[in-house]
């Protein structure tokens, strides 16, 4: 059963872009636009639904929580090849410092950009006046991820573009009472 | 001494960006995955300075920082929170804990580096044991100043010399060169549009790279008031335009550190030549005394046992000369060194009217001088 949301698909449009510009501009180097906004529900999506993204691109996923006013959890879906750059802009290294074998750097890499994506959506909404406090960061790996819908007030998924390559935002959230 | 900065964050990435962040400046950089492991490092490595994040597991950094204020030997150490989490809650929840400054990821290197060095001394690499360089060794002195013609006229003014002037006509041009290479000196003219020169003054002074370049204002004589804001502002240099080049090339000696006394020694043949140049006032003098009792003990150490004291090219002698020419004569009797003096005419002359020199006798060459000791 949804709930009435506070906080409108504008203003959470707003707070994924900023986190985005925000972290791939300052660590980065790079900027990234939305290119497709899905909104989904229990009765659109029973069946859940494939990530708008190749299915067969191997992808990393990183996801943080939040507990608080609101709670709800992030997940940000990278095709591996956008992962391995980031890693290699953030640490100055290049891919074969790195190597193709090393998940763990390439982990904890992309773990910290979504603890800093996450961060900055969360303390936008600390400014709007929802306190909440963060969880530690969780990485996945794999292909053709299919998203299940889930009991929550709001979810939206953001499709972003960085330099033609993808990467989705999946937000969830509901307001604590 | 080295810096010791102690990361705490359970992100390797993270420590790896603290790690090069810092790669330039001469620190020591510790690691540690949580607060468990931090208390430990810091009760070990006692740093000078802590970068703690908040959000980790076993021991988050607000626990971590509780401990750390509670323990007298480690209390003191002051602590920078690197975080993402920046709601008001927990700005406050800290800041009453007792932290020096706080930076919310995501962060430029540079902010780190900046906070970092408003709190404790950061210096660049290499400069903890400094080469002293000399003066006829090359540096590099930058000057900002939107007049060509003054660029030109100080680039000329030290041809003679090997020093490299780069000039720039804008703040932000001189902020470019300043990162690419550090200069070794900055002119900067006071008389720059909207106050830029002060501006630019607080920028180089507030970057941890650049804090220690010596700043020399520029200035015409009578602009007053533009000199006393500089003065305020921080400057401890003036130079005046027209510009005195003898005056503004020992003052940036004296300000980059530079050895300058291979200018007045030269070493050779079995002698020491004491060289005095033909503007020989009382900085110059001062300068040259200040050198005298190291070189004539090199000189000692390297087997010379004969001194030259050359004044064919002073223009004129003054007290501080012959003040100078007595004390040095002095140490050479008390090392049982031998000397010799030259003069030209007009040193010659002059020496007979003081009561000190009256009687000191004078060879006309080098050669005799060699010949007389």
């Amino acid at each position: 059963m949804q709930q009435t949301f506070p906080i409108s698909d504008e203003e959470l449009e707003a707070l994924a872009k900023n986190s985005i510009d925000s972290v791939f501009s300052t660590m980065l180097d790079r900027s990234a636009v939305v290119k497709e906004v899905i909104k989904v529900d229990e009765t659109s999506h029973s069946e859940g639904m494939q990530l708008p993204m190749d299915a067969n691109t191997p992808m990393i996923a990183g996801t943080v929580g939040f507990l608080g006013n609101l709670t709800g959890i992030i997940y940000i879906f990278m095709e591996l090849p956008l992962a391995m750059e980031a890693t290699c802009k953030l640490l100055d290294m290049e891919e074969s410092d790195i190597g193709a074998e090393d998940h763990e750097l390439v982990n904890d890499a992309i773990g910290e950009l979504t603890n800093m994506i996450v961060g900055t959506f969360k303390n936008d909404l600390s400014n709007k006046g929802y306190e909440c406090r963060m969880t530690i960061p969780s990485i996945l790996r794999g292909s053709n991820f299919s998203i299940e819908p889930a009991e929550v007030a709001l979810r939206r998924i953001f499709k972003f573009d960085c330099d033609g390559r993808s990467f989705v935002i999946d937000v969830l959230m509901k307001e604590e009472n | 001494m080295r810096l010791k900065i102690l990361t705490v964050d359970d992100s390797k990435t993270v420590r790896i960006i603290v790690k090069k962040s810092f790669k330039g400046f001469d620190c020591e950089i510790t690691e540690a995955q949580n607060g468990v492991e931090g208390l430990a490092m810091a009760a070990k490595v006692n740093p000078d300075i802590i970068l703690l994040d908040i959000t980790m597991p076993v021991m988050d950094g607000v626990e971590m920082l509780t401990k750390l204020k509670s323990d007298p030997t480690l209390k003191s150490i002051p602590v920078i929170m690197l975080t993402a989490e920046a709601g008001r809650e927990n700005v406050m929840k800290i800041a009453k804990i007792g932290v020096r400054d706080y930076i919310v990821k995501p962060f430029k290197e540079d902010v780190l580096v900046d906070k970092v060095s408003r709190v404790v001394d950061l210096r660049p690499a290499g400069e903890a044991a400094p080469v002293q360089k000399k003066i006829d060794d090359p540096i590099d002195i930058l000057v900002v100043d939107d007049k060509p013609a003054i660029i030109s006229q100080i680039t000329e003014g030290f041809s003679h010399t090997p020093w490299n002037v780069k000039g720039v006509s804008s703040t932000g041009e001189a902020i470019d060169f300043c990162q690419k290479k550090l200069p070794d000196c900055i002119i900067i003219s006071l008389s720059l549009a909207e106050d830029a020169a002060i501006t630019l003054f607080r920028i180089i002074r507030s970057n941890a790279k650049t804090k220690y370049v010596p700043l020399f204002g520029l200035s015409v004589k009578t602009a007053v008031e533009e000199q006393a804001r500089a003065q305020q502002a921080g400057f401890s240099t003036i130079i005046h335009k027209p510009i005195d080049f003898e005056e503004l090339e020992a003052k940036i000696g004296k300000a980059v550190n530079l050895d300058a006394s291979g200018k007045y020694f030269q070493m050779g043949e079995g002698y020491m030549t004491v060289k005095l140049p033909k503007s020989c006032n009382a900085a110059v003098v001062n300068e040259i005394s200040t050198y005298l009792k190291v070189k004539t003990s090199e000189a000692v150490n390297a087997g010379i046992a004969k001194i030259i004291f050359d004044a064919q090219n002073v223009a004129s002698l003054n007290m501080d000369v012959i003040k100078l020419l007595l004390h040095s004569m002095k140490t050479c009797r008390d090392l049982s060194l031998r000397y010799a003096l030259t003069g030209n005419d007009v040193v010659i002359e002059e020496s007979k009217k003081f009561e000190e020199s009256k009687d000191w006798k004078f060879c006309d060459s080098l050669e005799t001088a060699k010949a007389s000791i």
